[in-house]
């Protein structure tokens, strides 16, 4: 056994996600929108999937989920957390349906549930992946959602890297101070079946250390007037003054609205025949 | 109710209060629920310009005064509360803290809690915005501007170092322009070098934009250097408030309130007040016509080729002895974030043997917890190989690697993960079946001298307290190679010397050990080998008191050399002294007291 640094597939290489993830540190072309139009672009595709059966109308969907996906620039943990969920789902149920007398027909009707399952999920991907933290909660003040929410949804993000940083500490404590399983059993599985308590374990010191930090963070928010701003908007008017919907953010929401609406459309025009709706989502 | 000690109470600032920017009249103050005043009839003067030290032990309320200052105490603790504290003209009672915290500025010695925002540029414009300051952008830009951070405007909160974090918790403060500015013990979280940073910042602020600036501090070193006044507080209250250099020639006031005098005092002191040193440089220059007739006079700085008296105090680097860990040809690096490679260390090699006691120093970002980490196990170089114990660190686990050496982690806190202390040190003695796992854990208790505390939980203890029971865990592993991070940061100095002298007596149970640290009084008691590592290369390999002897060397790695071992170098001393006992025995006996408790008890607690 030859130890390596891998850069992929590692607990090193999963934090780095997660920053990149929450920080959109990747840029794609909705991280450079405004965000109340990122938002709207995001209930446009998340509700479109809930109007209909037809699996034609839901394959055009599915697949400008994927291109918004695509021009978001997703990242390779979250597509493939998506990917594996996804079609774990589909293969889940199949073997189910199976054991209660199912065929291949029930495949069809699962099809149905996963491809507005889908297209939701990389609707939401796409949106919140191009947003960081501050724009977020811009948008959600801006969009007169309660201030605490805005701050709560900011201070989780900036959290985030600490507590992922704490975590990997706590994880690593845990294995160099427990001892390793003595064998480690068929493909393993007493080293992951460790590996797996240590790290559903690793919680809850973290918690207990968090817990001592909220304190000083309350204070803080006082005298920096926070409740303060709660009582007197002219803070939020100034915070949100620099939010511009530019042409760019138009063009984009409408487009996508338009090829919305072809998704709907031309499944009808041509008949029941499955057609490929692709050429539509220009 | 208290009557503070028998100085005449509280003496205003010499003058007669001018223009007075704080005052507390009769205050007291109880928390709910406790059954004492932690506040006992504060009278306190600060007047607008200053810069005050707040010093005092444990537990005399420092923190609780400064807190009187921005109205969090009576209006966020609301505890039985007499009295009036006046701030800019405000009463704090009629007021609240909103209108208080533009006038005064708060950065808490947890600061890293303090910043709430992701970015740097948010955070600092928080405070501004929430109030619905429309100029908040030049808030902003002068707040950044004046500490040197604009640079870091659009970093995220979570890149910062312990130095960063502070000025950014600092500017966010100065961006609501407040007259004064409160710090809470900068000195725990940050090294000396940084620290020296930030204090050197607040007193420009002090100094040119008349910003009252009050610290909470420990260190008298700082004290001294940079403070105009001095607050001693004992249980609840003044015990007298006087001019910086009067205050430290009351060095046994200090001492008895847990602030033990820096070095320069201690030599100074018996010469009188005029003649006080606040800094090492003053110290050297005062000290020079004290000097022991027939020692070369002044500079050149010292030669430091071999010195006998050094090779014998620190046989180090045996060669024929034992390789306890060697690192050939070691590169490694890290992914960013924007999946560049960042190298941290470039084609290391090194041999640690037994018998070493090695402190690893170097600026943050020099590669230091990766070396450490690299020892563990817990990662592996990208090129090069590491060997423990004779362990190609590559084949085997970091699990079982932990047979052979252990890692202490910089905060205690990650590393509780039981629900006590005795559970915390058992963990891997009793996981791995030792069969002496019983007698060893009830040793290694005796040991750190926590018995009495074994069953609480370890976040619950002191500072001190948390260390020594980490350090327990470390040698309830039986490690051939202790590896420890940063020791005593955030300790106070009583609690620094407990640490530092349970270190010293590890000698006989660890053959190696390896302690990356800022401290250099640390590396100054206990280290017989010191590693300097500088961007991901040893660019110095040698003993503390060589190493403190090269000044070029120390500005180019930042560190800064103990108080004693620069009065020492400025006196152009050879061997260069490391304690201010050393210094003393370089001074004429006849000018200078044969027994001075000031300066005996100093090698006994640096010991």
């Amino acid at each position: 056994m030859t130890r390596r640094t891998h850069d992929v597939l590692s607990v090193e290489w999963v934090r780095l996600e997660l920053l990149r993830t929450a920080y959109s540190t990747r840029g794609g072309i909705f991280s450079r929108m405004d965000p109340r139009a990122v938002l709207a672009w995001y209930v446009l595709l998340a509700l479109a999937p809930w109007f209909t059966h037809d699996t034609a109308v839901l394959i055009g969907l599915f697949v400008l989920g994927a291109i918004g996906v695509a021009l978001a620039r997703v990242g390779p943990l979250v597509l493939g957390l998506f990917l594996i969920g996804l079609l774990g789902n589909v293969l889940g149920l199949l073997v189910a349906s199976f054991f209660f007398g199912g065929d291949l027909g029930t495949l069809a009707a699962l099809t149905e549930l996963n491809l507005k399952l889908g297209a939701v999920s990389m609707a939401s991907m796409a949106a919140f992946v191009s947003l960081d933290p501050e724009k977020l909660s811009d948008a959600l003040l801006s969009l007169r959602a309660p201030e605490l929410l805005a701050f709560g949804v900011s201070y989780g993000y900036r959290m985030l890297p600490i507590l992922v940083d704490e975590y990997v500490t706590v994880f690593e404590g845990q294995r160099l101070r427990h001892a390793p399983p003595p064998r480690p059993g068929i493909l393993g599985w007493r080293v992951i079946l460790q590996w797996c308590t240590l790290a559903v374990t690793a919680f809850s010191p973290i918690m207990l250390n968090v817990a001592g930090t909220v304190r000083t963070t309350v204070e803080a928010l006082e005298t920096r007037g926070f409740t303060y701003a709660a009582a007197h908007p002219q803070g939020r008017r100034l915070r949100l003054a620099h939010l511009r919907i530019t042409p760019r953010d138009v063009l984009v929401v409408a487009a996508s609205a338009l090829a919305i609406g072809a998704c709907y459309a031309i499944p009808g025009l041509l008949g029941i025949s499955p057609a490929p709706p692709g050429g539509a989502a220009g | 109710m208290s009557a503070p000690a028998s100085v005449p109470a509280v003496t205003a600032a010499p003058g007669g209060a001018v223009d007075p920017v704080i005052v507390a009249r009769d205050l007291s103050f109880r928390y709910p629920g406790a059954q004492r005043d932690t506040l006992r009839n504060v009278d306190l003067t600060i007047e607008r310009g200053d810069f005050v030290a707040v010093v005092g032990g444990n537990g005399s309320a420092k923190t609780t005064l400064c807190k009187t200052f921005n109205g969090l105490i009576p209006h966020y603790w609301n505890g039985d509360f007499a009295g009036a504290v006046h701030v800019d003209g405000l009463d704090t009672w009629e007021s609240g803290v909103a209108e208080l915290s533009s006038r005064v500025g708060y950065v808490y010695q947890d600061f890293t809690d303090q910043l709430v925002r992701p970015t740097v540029r948010d955070e600092v414009s928080f405070g501004p915005l929430n109030f619905g300051h429309a100029d908040f952008r030049e808030r902003t830009e002068e707040a950044l501007e004046r500490l040197g951070i604009a640079h870091l405007a659009q970093s995220f909160v979570w890149q910062l170092s312990g130095g960063q974090a502070h000025l950014v918790a600092l500017a966010s403060v100065l961006a609501m322009r407040p007259s004064v500015i409160v710090v809470d013990e900068p000195v725990a979280e940050l090294d000396p070098a940084r620290a020296r940073e930030i204090y050197r910042r607040l007193a420009q602020l002090n100094r040119e934009q008349g910003i009252t600036v009050i610290t909470i501090e420990h260190h008298a070193e700082f004290v001294a250097e940079f403070a105009r006044s001095v607050v001693l507080m004992a249980e609840g209250a003044p015990v007298w408030h006087l001019p910086v250099r009067e205050a430290m020639a009351r060095h046994a006031d200090l001492a008895a309130h847990g602030v033990p005098a820096p070095d320069t005092v201690a030599l100074t002191a018996h010469l009188g007040e005029e003649q006080l040193a606040l800094d090492a440089d003053s110290a050297a220059r005062i000290l020079r016509p004290h000097l022991r007739p027939g020692r070369p006079s002044p500079p050149p700085p010292a030669p430091r080729e071999q010195d006998p008296a050094d090779a014998a105090a620190a046989p180090h680097r045996p060669r024929s002895a034992e390789v306890i860990a060697s690192l050939r040809g070691v590169h490694h690096g890290y992914r960013s974030v924007t999946g560049g490679l960042q190298v941290v260390l470039e084609d290391l090699d090194l041999d640690l043997h037994a018998g070493e006691r090695i402190a690893l120093v170097g600026t943050n970002g020099a590669g230091k917890s990766t070396l450490m980490k690299l020892l563990t196990g817990l990662m592996v170089p990208r090129r090069g190989t590491v060997t423990v114990d004779g362990i190609d660190t590559r084949s085997r686990s970091a699990a079982r690697l932990a047979d052979h050496v252990s890692y202490l982690y910089q905060h205690p806190g990650r590393m509780f993960l039981r629900e006590s202390v005795r559970a915390d040190v058992a963990l891997f003695p009793t996981g791995r079946r030792l069969p002496d796992a019983a007698e060893l854990v009830e040793e290694v208790l005796d040991r750190v001298g926590l018995q009495q505390l074994a069953e609480r939980d370890g976040r619950s203890l002191s500072g001190g307290q948390q260390r020594r029971a980490t350090i327990g865990i470390g040698l309830a592993m039986r490690p051939r190679l202790l590896l420890l991070d940063e020791p005593t940061s955030s300790l106070d100095i009583r609690s620094r010397d407990d640490v530092t002298g349970m270190l010293a007596s590890l000698a006989d149970t660890v053959r190696c050990a390896v302690v990356a640290t800022h401290d250099m009084d640390l590396v100054a008691s206990s280290a017989s080998r010191v590693i300097v590592l500088d961007s991901g290369a040893v660019i110095a390999d040698l003993t503390p008191r060589e190493l403190f002897a090269r000044p070029e060397l120390t500005r180019r790695a930042r560190l800064t050399p103990p108080q004693a071992a620069r009065i020492g170098l400025a006196l152009g001393l050879d061997p260069l002294p490391l304690t201010a006992a050393e210094v003393r025995a370089a001074l004429d006996p006849a000018l200078h007291p044969a027994h001075d408790p000031l300066l005996d008890r100093v090698p006994e607690e640096a010991r």
